[in-house]
Formats: C-alpha cells, structure tokens, sequence
C-alpha cells in the first residue's frame, strides 16, 4: 500500500469512516495509483495538488461521499467544549476552594488568630498652597487581611477537623469532575450510516 | 502580474463535475480511466483539485451510478456512469456553460489579445 493511501485510512479511521466504504475507497484509489504509476504518470497526474495533502483529501473525499459529516471537527468541538467548560469550571472551583481549606488549616497546632497591622500609603485630601491644589499621601496603619497560607505565622486562620475533612471531600469532588470533564472532551471517532 | 494557473483552476472548479457527468454519459469509467480521458481533451488535473470527491458528490446525489466489474488485467474496479437524473443534470448544466460562455464571449470577445512569448 502506498504511503499516500496508508495516510487515508488512517484519516478515514480517524474521522470514523465505516470500514467497508474505507476498503472500498483505499482499494480505488491504490488501483488508479498503480495504474498510472505502471504508464508512467505521476501520482499529482491523478490527484492533482491533493497530492500534497493526503488527511485533506481524504476528509474532503469522505464528506462528499456522505459518510461523515460535513464539518464534523467544528461542530463536535463547539458543543463538546460548552459541555467541558459546564462540567470543569465548577470543578476547577471546588478543587480549589477545598485546597485552600485543607492547606491552610492545621488541627493538630492550636494558634491565636491576630491581624496583622502593616503600614500602608492612602491618598488625603489635597491640600491648596497659591491657588495650586497639590495630591498628599500619609502613612497611616490598617488591617491587612491574608489567608492564613500565605501570611507569616502570626496570621492564622483556625480550621477544626471537621472543616479539613470537608476541604478533603470538597477536592476528591473536584478532581473526579475534572477527570470526568477531560475524559469526556478527549476525540473519539463517531460513526455515521454509510 | 495576473495569475493564470490560478485564474484556470477557478474556471475548471465551476465546470468539472460537468465535464465527468459527460465522460461517464459517453461510456462508463473508472476514476483514472476519466483522468485520461480528460486529459486526451487538454484537461490536466496538475494543480486543481483530485477527481475522487467529486465523484463521491455526484455518487451522493444520485447523478451517477456505480457497478464493480474487472478491469484489464487488474484488479476490479468502481465504474461510473450517468444516472438518468445525471443526464438531466448535464443537460441543463451545458445549457448553463453555453450561455456564460456566450456572455463572456460576447466581453471578452471583442478584446485583441496579444499574447506575449
């Protein structure tokens, strides 16, 4: 079997061409193939600039056959990808929320949760000298607020076992409709009536 | 600069399912046995498209229809030839190419072309 044809049928069993019409349409082509290579003519004298391009032809050759359908990627694609991103979003969201729950959470060490006061720049109302009304910046102190995983030690946020198991739980769920979601989005041939 | 390869195979994508409903009209023919048949009539397929899947569309749309018998020495093969909805279709069909043709002509005609070596 010549390479180009080798090139269809794995096209064709891509595209979920069904089995006998991929037979019969490797075996033309092969036929013709060997045909004008026996005369002398090239392989582009039969297929023209298709020759150059073996998955286009024989995608565009099955669709005009009518065995699969007529733009078969874009449509699965952009119902398959509204279905993905309907099951993954949420996933995504409940692994992460479950990991900042798990992480920053310590059962076993019982800490004080303190604010931590930093010094920060605020803009002040602007003061007028000469007519000229000049911006102002003043140092003043707040409260900044961190999860307590990203904070230094003396800001924690207590977590009992019962939330971190949740957190655990809440993960497990994400991960599976993560799995779910991708497993569901990865191609697969489809088959239509020949 | 005007592209003249390009310029051809527009014309001939417009045309070529015609121009293979009237091979297979005259006799029945495999895929390459049209090819050369076109060929004998100055229509080289270098450059345009493959004859397959348009054989696959007219196939489709019931203007050809299709037997497996053997071939000169070789394996058997797929011949075409035209369904009576194809006849119907290639008539009308030429009937359409004649009037554009009549209408370019009637532009174009007028035109003195001086082909540069």
């Amino acid at each position: 079997m010549s390479k180009f044809v080798e090139e269809c049928r794995h096209e064709w069993k891509r595209l979920g061409v069904p089995d006998a019409v991929a037979n019969e349409m490797a075996a033309d082509l092969e036929a013709d193939l060997a045909e004008a290579e026996a005369e002398g003519a090239s392989a582009e004298e039969v297929l023209g600039s298709a020759v150059f391009d073996a998955r286009s032809f024989a995608a565009s050759w099955a669709a005009e056959r009518g065995v699969i359908g007529p733009a078969p990627a874009a449509q699965h694609f952009s119902r398959r990808s509204r279905m993905f991103a309907a099951f993954a979003a949420p996933a995504v969201l409940a692994a992460i929320g479950a990991a900042i729950v798990i992480f920053s959470a310590s059962p076993s060490v019982e800490r004080q949760a303190l604010a931590r006061r930093v010094t920060f720049w605020a803009p002040a109302p602007p003061t007028v000298i000469h007519g000229r009304v000049l911006p102002r910046l003043r140092i003043g102190r707040g409260r900044l607020i961190v999860p307590a995983f990203v904070a230094p030690p003396a800001v924690s946020v207590h977590v009992d076992r019962g939330s971190r198991t949740a957190g655990i739980v809440l993960l497990i769920i994400g991960l599976v409709g993560l799995l779910a979601s991708l497993l569901y989005w990865s191609p697969r041939p489809r088959r239509f009536a020949a | 600069m005007v592209d003249t390869e390009g310029r051809r195979t527009q014309l001939l994508r417009g045309v070529l399912d015609l121009c293979l409903l009237a091979v297979v009209a005259e006799e029945p023919a495999y895929g390459y046995e049209m090819t050369k048949r076109l060929r004998a009539r100055g229509l080289t397929m270098v450059g345009e498209g493959s004859i397959y899947p348009l054989l696959g569309r007219l196939e489709r749309n019931g203007l050809v229809e299709t037997h497996r018998a053997a071939s000169n020495g070789g394996p058997p093969r797929k011949y075409y030839r035209a369904s009576r909805e194809g006849q119907r279709a290639l008539a009308a069909g030429v009937s359409e190419w004649r009037a554009a043709r009549d209408a370019v002509d009637a532009v174009l005609g007028l035109v003195e072309a001086e082909v540069q070596p």
